[in-house]
């Protein structure tokens, strides 16, 4: 469903992370923890390209995410000039792909120094695999530690906000297809078919407002319809705020730390939100400092240090028997 | 020169002039300073959009531009506008005096939008970067995003700031009288020229400028109390 591949990010001199790969399965639930900096949000950011990677790729459901990065297609480094160069001053295929990796050799990766033949590898496989990050990202929903609600719109207009405006514009960009057609159609004999609108301004809205009170009455807030965020509790904010992501029916939910900014007694009613939603078989991403949890609902626990996973196991084990040196001493002081 | 003649002096002066003061200067002013505002705030909130812009020589140009026009004074401003803008736009057609009129409120404008452009700028940065995020999270673009959560939010910080600009125009725009636009100070320049009672004409003029700003700030602190009460 979710594939992070070899994902670098680099804050200026900072590198905080430094090739991470892991793949999150439909229905999968992942926990992801470590000691604060180590650079958990922005992997998960990365996910959703909320953070652009260095280097490296994101791909969901085999769509690509992010801009081609080569050093992940050998066929691609086999068709530059520095390959082609240390070939011919006769190093073996393979060498030369790996040296060009391992020294970074490939210069400034969409310039014309690799030449045409590159740069048409390179094409080849984004327009092939590419996705529009809007389209990709309507299909994942973010849950912020700090809620991050509307604060101009009204709950009810937070939850619908994203459904209206984006069915919107679909319709506005079918007519303005169907107007092409038929201005094309006057000079043609055979006529095109126009693209049929179902759809209207109304009914799009009056879906997206009886989804929305379906889902506030789900986490028992239907009467917060029509009142402003800065009027809500800490808990009820971010219960919102995750159904204002389910409204878009997304295909996967990426958390990052969604209960830190909570009052304590109110970690409980979002946490038990969040445990319905993977018991429905919601793909999830989250990151976390409750350990119990984690260990609850998660299919797999990554423990990210120092820019790496440095480890990848299901809860029972993690937890139980940690490995990494590191992974010990942090689970020694949280829990 | 007693105060009692100063009084006297005045009261004359405006049963003869009131309608050069009043009307003639009053109306240049406040149509100087209203297509100044309302033009100014237009180029200066594109401006500010064209400064988040990912295109670097359009963010350097306004950067420039923006700091020249802080930079330097805006007598000078518009010295450079009453010479530069006939030479490239044709007004030729014009009197003199809306030649000079067109060429100020040019001059205005840009010193004005440059001002307005930062205004806007930091109103946009004081918007919770998370708004932005939760927004592109969902799948909007920059430009829904822009105009439906972070501009809404945004205008609350830019109103007020814009309020004290329209106040720092007003009194901008007596600089034009340099160059004798019609305002209140070439109303003053004009009618102490002809009463050669300079005193009491500054009076008057001192007067009206008071009372326009004086007018204009107050009812920008009742709006403002209004939005605070509403957000
Ligand atoms: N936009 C940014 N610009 C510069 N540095 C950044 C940026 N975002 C994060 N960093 C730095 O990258 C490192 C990792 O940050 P990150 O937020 O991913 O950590 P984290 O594991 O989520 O920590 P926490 O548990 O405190 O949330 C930190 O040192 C942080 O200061
Ligand atoms: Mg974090």
């Amino acid at each position: 469903m979710l594939n992070v591949n070899n994902i670098y990010k680099n804050f200026g001199d900072l590198k905080v992370l430094k090739g991470v790969s892991t793949e999150i399965k439909a229905g999968e639930v992942v926990s992801i923890i470590g000691a604060s900096g180590s650079g958990k949000s922005t992997l998960l950011r990365c996910m959703n390209l909320l953070e652009t990677p260095t280097f490296g790729e994101v791909w969901m459901e085999g769509k690509l995410l992010t801009p081609v990065d080569p050093y992940l297609h050998p066929e691609v480094i086999a068709c530059s000039n520095t390959y082609k160069k240390l070939v011919a001053e006769g190093m073996s295929s393979g060498d030369a792909i790996v040296k060009i990796k391992a020294e970074d050799l490939l210069n400034e990766k969409f310039s014309s120094a690799e030449g045409k033949e590159y740069r048409a590898a390179m094409k080849k496989i984004y327009d092939e695999n590419y996705i529009d990050i809007n389209v990709a990202r309507q299909k994942m929903g973010m849950v912020f530690q700090q809620f991050n609600l509307f604060n101009n719109l009204s709950v009810k207009e937070n939850i619908m906000f994203a459904p209206v405006s984006i069915g919107l514009a679909k319709i506005r960009k079918a007519k303005r297809k169907n107007l092409l057609i038929k201005l094309g159609n006057l000079f043609k004999k055979e006529k095109k078919e126009l693209i049929e609108i179902t759809e209207t301004k109304e009914s799009i809205k009056a879906e997206a407002e009886a989804k929305a009170m379906e889902l506030l009455r789900r986490i028992g807030l239907e009467e917060k319809a029509d009142v402003y965020p800065s009027t809500l509790s800490g808990g009820q904010k971010q219960r919102i705020a995750i159904i204002r992501a389910l409204a878009m029916n997304p295909e996967v939910m990426l958390f990052d730390e969604p209960t830190s900014a909570l009052d304590p007694e109110m970690i409980g009613e979002v946490l038990d939100l969040m445990k319905e939603l993977a018991n429905e078989g919601m793909t999830m991403v989250i990151v976390t400092h409750e350990m119990g949890f984690a260990r609850e609902v998660s299919d797999r626990v990554l423990f990210v240090d120092e820019g790496y996973i440095k480890e990848d196991r299901p809860p029972e084990e993690l937890f139980k028997s940690p490995e990494d040196p590191r992974l010990r001493d942090f689970l020694s002081k949280v829990l | 020169m007693s105060l009692v003649t100063i009084i006297e002096n005045i009261a004359k002066i405006m049963g003869r002039y009131w309608y050069v003061f009043l009307v003639k200067g009053v109306g240049y002013t406040l149509l100087l300073s209203i297509i100044v505002l309302v033009c100014g705030a237009i180029l200066g909130s594109i401006m500010a959009i064209g400064k988040g812009s990912k295109f670097a020589p359009l963010r350097w140009i306004i950067t420039a531009v923006v700091e020249v026009v802080r930079g330097t004074p805006s007598l000078l401003q518009l010295y450079i506008g009453y010479f530069f803008v006939p030479k490239l736009l044709n007004i030729e057609g014009l009197s003199a005096q809306m030649q000079a009129f067109v060429c100020c409120a040019i001059a205005l404008i840009i010193n004005s939008a440059a001002y307005v452009s930062e205004i806007v700028r930091s109103g946009i940065e004081a918007v919770d970067k998370g708004q932005t995020e939760a927004s592109r999270s969902l799948g909007l673009n920059s430009f829904t995003t822009m105009t439906k959560i972070i501009l809404p939010q945004a205008i609350k910080n830019i109103l007020p700031a814009l309020g004290n600009e329209f106040i720092v125009v007003i009194k901008e725009t007596s600089l034009a009288s340099t160059f004798f636009v019609g305002d209140l100070m070439t109303a003053y320049l004009e009618v102490k020229g002809a009463t050669y009672l300079s005193t009491e004409c500054l009076i008057i003029v001192g007067a009206i400028y008071f009372v326009l700003t004086f007018t204009l700030s107050k009812i920008m602190g009742v709006a403002e109390r209004k939005m605070k009460a509403h957000a």
